[in-house]
């Protein structure tokens, strides 16, 4: 009888439980899902297309540097933002570039985008997740398996 | 796990803690050495060598959440001092995890990124997560008994396990500036094997540490809870 008793309870408990966790996850989902295009960070270039009113807007654009576009003219930095589908930004920057910046490698640029070039403010460098030393690479090279570059 | 008394799990750990020490300081001096002479990234130079305690940190971090969430669950369920006392010395660590994370973090993200913070998702769900054990830590210390204390931080305990996933695969619902999982995904680790065997071995070490000092902060708290029991008999 005692045991029984028990039981119930436990299972009381966990159905407690069980509903506030439920009640918790679906609501942060809920407002995660809402929310989504302001808890992404950055927008590619692709997705400019579909954006109006893009003039004098604040925006945070990421994608790759383009090959051969990184040019330093009349003391600041020119270069093109390219993302997969090929879609391109002209950028201009008048800072200093942050050291990892370099071509074919991770880019955001924050600022507005006028009369079809991103007059940039900020400038961070963005990594991806591969690490690997460059004798790797080399040994990656002579097989002829290296993909990246 | 709840059969088991706060006493006999106490005694046990104290046994096997002069080994888990000797073996962390041990697997955390073969993880320096490593760090020291493995060769840098192709791309980040020296710099992502901080990855070698980040990482670790941050599974860390999300793993003890991820066992005070499930203890605290057993706690709740059965009414188990065993599950709330470790819950309550869990805490503690995962803060200093969570801390280590977020420090090393923007010293990587100031060399690699050019800033020290950004409001990303990765970033932010890390913080939150931070403010989480802080706000467990301070819910377990407001109240007079450990009754009432234990009842309170389970239940933020288990609300919010919710930001566990969130951590996690915020780098890949949501554009962030944070790179994506290296190890733990889809495809198998994205390093090569000499990083991927000094991010183990570093890994293993801190988590060995933390147990040991998880051990400590259980034998502390078991000695409290006896106190605070032969107080509430003698009144």
């Amino acid at each position: 009888m005692h045991i029984i008793k028990l039981n119930k309870q436990i299972k009381k408990r966990f159905i407690f439980l069980l509903i506030i966790f439920v009640c918790f996850s679906t609501s942060i989902s809920l407002i995660s899902y809402s929310l989504k295009d302001q808890i992404a960070y950055f927008v590619e270039p692709t997705d400019l297309k579909d954006m109006n009113e893009l003039e004098n807007k604040y925006l945070r654009v990421g994608g790759l540097v383009k090959e051969n576009s990184l040019k330093f003219i009349d003391g600041s930095w020119v270069f093109e933002v390219i993302d997969q589908n090929k879609n391109s930004i002209n950028v201009i920057f008048s800072k200093t570039l942050p050291s990892l910046v370099e071509e074919k490698k991770g880019i955001i640029v924050e600022g507005k985008l006028i009369n079809n070039t991103f007059i940039a403010e900020i400038v961070l460098a963005k990594h991806d997740e591969n690490y690997m030393p460059q004798s790797a690479i080399d040994k990656l090279k002579e097989e002829g398996k290296w993909r990246g570059d | 796990m709840f059969a088991i008394t706060p006493n006999t799990l106490s005694t046990f750990m104290n046994s096997i803690s002069k080994y888990i020490v000797l073996l962390s300081l041990l697997l955390i001096g073969i993880a320096t050495f490593l760090i020291i002479f493995i060769e840098n990234d192709y791309y980040q130079g020296i710099s992502f060598k901080i990855m070698f305690i980040h990482v670790p940190a941050a599974w860390l971090s999300l793993a003890i959440f991820l066992a005070m969430g499930i203890s605290s669950i057993i706690g709740l369920i059965f009414k188990s001092p065993t599950a709330f006392t470790i819950a309550r010395s869990l805490s503690p660590i995962g803060l200093i995890m969570s801390i280590i994370v977020l420090v090393t973090g923007s010293i990587w993200g100031n060399l690699t990124w050019g800033a020290y913070w950004v409001w990303d998702a990765r970033l932010t769900s890390m913080l939150i997560l931070a403010f989480i054990y802080l706000g467990h830590i301070l819910l377990l210390y407001s109240f007079e008994h450990f009754q009432k204390s234990d009842f309170a931080a389970s239940i933020l305990a288990i609300i919010g396990m919710v930001n566990l996933p969130i951590v996690k695969f915020s780098v890949d619902w949501w554009t962030t500036l944070h790179q994506g999982s290296s190890v733990l995904k889809i495809g198998g680790p994205s390093m090569t094997n000499d990083y991927l065997i000094t991010l183990l071995v570093s890994f293993l070490g801190i988590f060995m540490l933390t147990m040991y000092w998880f051990s400590n902060i259980f034998y502390i708290i078991i000695e409290k809870r006896k106190i605070e029991r032969s107080k509430l008999l003698n009144d």
